[in-house]
């Protein structure tokens, strides 16, 4: 058993691995991309220059430092994002864009190949070999439209991508959503829907019922189950007896009293409360220690001197 | 001489006599009328004086700009206050509540979680009755949890659903859990016969360990995968009364319901009670606010009353349930209880009805909770 259970913890280890990997980088997805630009959106140094741009799906916040971008499915790290930029910290449910203008030295959000000279575009794990997103570039893109997810992060991604999800958009938009939402909160949505709150009182006791409900067939399951335990047991002890007893039917009051009883009988010598009125005196004896001793005092006394010495 | 005159002036400026309005004076007053309750009447003394002494420092008139106020990003008072503005002191204190609650009377009698689950109906007509006044379904659900009786709830579901209204939903749920041995007697008394007050319920049987160890696990797993919102506090109930119940971490169920939960409750209580500020809280939506927690409050202990009434119609001669404990299914633990048993033993000196009554009021934690977890996931 100790051998596998070895093998067990390992594997729950991998698989913890596992999961906390997934709560960061493969949330990660390319999500929209244009290839040639003409007449969209200028860069910081008043360019046009095609862009693409990395969509976080996920919940936390995603350092994207030293993570791969590349072209060429040869060469996986053929772009490092810089490590330690606090700007490559993308937010949960937040984009952020790169400059495809093969202009490395303007900063980290500048790559050094461009979109038009490509086939497909990977971003790839800080690790250098786990591809976290691909996309075949289509070839009959014109310039200034955009290809992207049609609604952000949806659709395939990985290794294997196939553009699952992608399609020409209506619109660019860089660093913010592909798909529009129509902006009004569940609260909103459910003012427009229960305006007197009565379907929500409905549903929500449903639910709550519903609980509490399985949670009282469970329990009355496990209840009769644990009883019929006890009583297999009670049976079985008093197998010779002729009178047996039901535990079903015995409260708690019951057995609390007879416990007492047998603390009581088993200590039987802690229940003479005379004692407690009995002085008892025990023998004093004064330990010896060089911080009591008056031989061995700290200070020593003052002494006066004799009139003969002056 | 003029130097002198003018720094004295300066230093009356920023004095909170210069700069008190009847408003402060009047929270400040409330603050006393709390810590009075508090000491006089013994009513949630735990709660009611950090709560009416938090009322009292925030309310002293402060000059602005000397960053000290609980409104004040980085202030000491701010810092504190996180725990209520992101909802991290609540679970905290389920955790304490799940360590030092015993299951027992509901695990050997599971049929009182119905009176927990249906005395969550007021949570709900208060919602409903808060949308028709005016208030947008988020702030009417954080009003409505008022009815739940359960201020650690209130405050993580105000937190999240209306921090605007956070303070006075938090005052009025506390003052009503306080004032729960004056609500609840009438209305107990007005709903039940003298026949329905005095019958008495079999003894709750034995629970084995396996038992107790099992319902922390299988509630949790239960109730958070219909309702996933409610995990913080569903989590962190179940959590610690596994810590409880496994018998092998006592050192940590005793911190967890010791030291913990009483740290927690100091600074929740003290950091309620300052963010009352008169500015912040005297409005009219919280007078509202007061009206419908009391109408929440008291539809709460009727629903939890009435259904015992219609369970005793389908149940046999000697499983009756007392509709004393009805009341109990608000999950002000232990002061429902308390009452049930108090006004039982005013009908027959010999029925308790103390241990009956703890099931329906555990029963209410898990029921407000998840009541809770239904409002933060339709309205956040």
């Amino acid at each position: 058993m100790k051998k596998y259970l070895k093998f067990i913890l390992a594997g729950v280890f991998v698989l913890f691995q596992l999961s906390l990997y997934g709560q960061s980088m493969t949330d990660l997805r390319l999500n929209e991309l244009l290839i040639v630009n003409t007449d969209d959106y200028q860069d910081d140094f008043g360019e046009h220059s095609g862009w693409f741009e990395i969509f976080n799906t996920g919940y936390g916040t995603v350092d994207i430092g030293g993570c791969y971008l590349s072209n060429d499915p040869e060469n996986l790290k053929k772009y490092t994002i810089p490590r330690r930029d606090i700007l490559t910290r993308i937010k949960p449910r937040q984009h952020i864009l790169f400059w495809a203008d093969n202009k490395p030295y303007r900063g980290s959000f500048h790559v050094n190949f461009t979109l038009a000279e490509s086939s497909m575009l990977i971003l790839t794990s800080s690790d250098g070999s786990t591809i976290l997103d691909m996309v075949s570039l289509p070839l009959d893109l014109k310039p200034n439209e955009s290809y992207g997810r049609l609604v952000d992060g949806e659709g395939s991604y990985g290794t294997g991508s196939d553009n699952t999800g992608w399609g020409v958009l209506s619109r660019t938009s860089p660093s913010t959503n592909n798909h529009s939402l129509d902006g009004k909160s569940r609260s909103e949505r459910m003012k427009e829907t229960d305006p007197f709150g009565w379907i929500m009182a409905v549903m929500a006791m449903s639910v709550v019922f519903l609980s509490l409900v399985m949670l009282f067939l469970v329990f009355k399951g496990t209840g009769n189950i644990a009883l019929r335990w006890s009583q297999k047991k009670a049976d079985a002890y008093h197998k010779n007896k002729t009178k047996k007893i039901s535990l079903a039917e015995t409260s708690g009051e019951t057995f609390a009293a007879i416990s007492m009883a047998l603390h009581l009988y088993a200590n039987e010598t802690e229940v003479h409360d005379i004692e407690n009125t009995i002085l008892t005196i025990e023998q004093v004896r004064r330990n010896y220690s060089p911080w009591s001793s008056k031989f061995h005092s700290m200070r020593k006394p003052p002494e006066m001197r004799k009139k003969l010495d002056r | 001489m003029d130097q002198i005159l003018n720094n004295l002036q300066q230093f009356w400026e920023y004095t909170g006599f210069a700069n008190a309005t009847y408003q402060h004076i009047l929270m400040i007053c409330i603050g006393i009328i709390f810590i009075t309750m508090a000491i006089v009447k013994e009513w949630e003394p735990l709660l009611l004086i950090p709560i009416g002494f938090g009322m009292i420092i925030g309310n002293i008139p402060l000059f602005a700009g000397l960053n000290v106020g609980i409104y004040e990003e980085g202030s000491v008072l701010n810092i504190l206050y996180n725990g209520v503005q992101k909802g991290w002191y609540p679970p905290l204190i389920f955790l304490g509540i799940g360590a030092m609650t015993d299951f027992s009377s509901l695990i050997s009698n599971p049929k009182l979680l119905l009176i927990g689950a249906a005395a969550q109906f007021g949570i709900f007509a208060a919602y409903a009755i808060s949308l028709s006044l005016g208030f947008e379904p988020s702030a009417a659900g954080a009003i409505g949890i008022i009815g739940g009786a359960d201020g650690p709830t209130a405050i993580f579901l105000s937190s999240r659903l209306a921090p605007d209204l956070m303070g006075a939903i938090a005052i009025s749920a506390y003052s009503y859990m306080a004032l729960v041995p004056v609500i609840q007697p009438p209305i107990m008394r007005l709903l039940t016969t003298k026949k329905e007050r005095l019958i008495r319920m079999k003894p709750p049987r034995v629970v084995s360990r396996m038992e107790k160890i099992v319902f922390p696990i299988v509630g949790l797993l239960l109730t958070t995968f219909i309702v996933p919102s409610g995990l913080p506090l569903l989590g962190m109930l179940f959590f610690g009364n596994l810590l409880k119940e496994s018998g092998v971490t006592r050192r940590l169920a005793e911190t967890a319901r010791g030291p913990l939960v009483d740290i927690v409750t100091i600074l929740i209580g003290l950091t309620v009670g300052c963010s009352t500020q008169a500015d912040k809280f005297l409005q009219l939506n919280s007078i509202l606010i007061f009206g419908l927690g009391a109408l929440s409050f008291i539809v709460a202990t009727s629903a939890g009353v009435l259904f015992v009434k219609f369970m005793n119609l389908f149940l046999k001669q000697g499983n009756k349930i007392n509709p004393l404990i009805g009341n109990s299914g608000v999950s002000a633990v232990p002061d429902s209880a308390r009452v049930s048993e108090n006004v039982g033993l005013s009908y027959d000196r010999s029925n308790h009805l103390l241990m009956h009554a703890m099931g329906p009021n555990v029963a209410g934690v898990i029921g407000s909770a998840v009541a809770a977890g239904i409002l933060l996931g339709f309205l956040s």
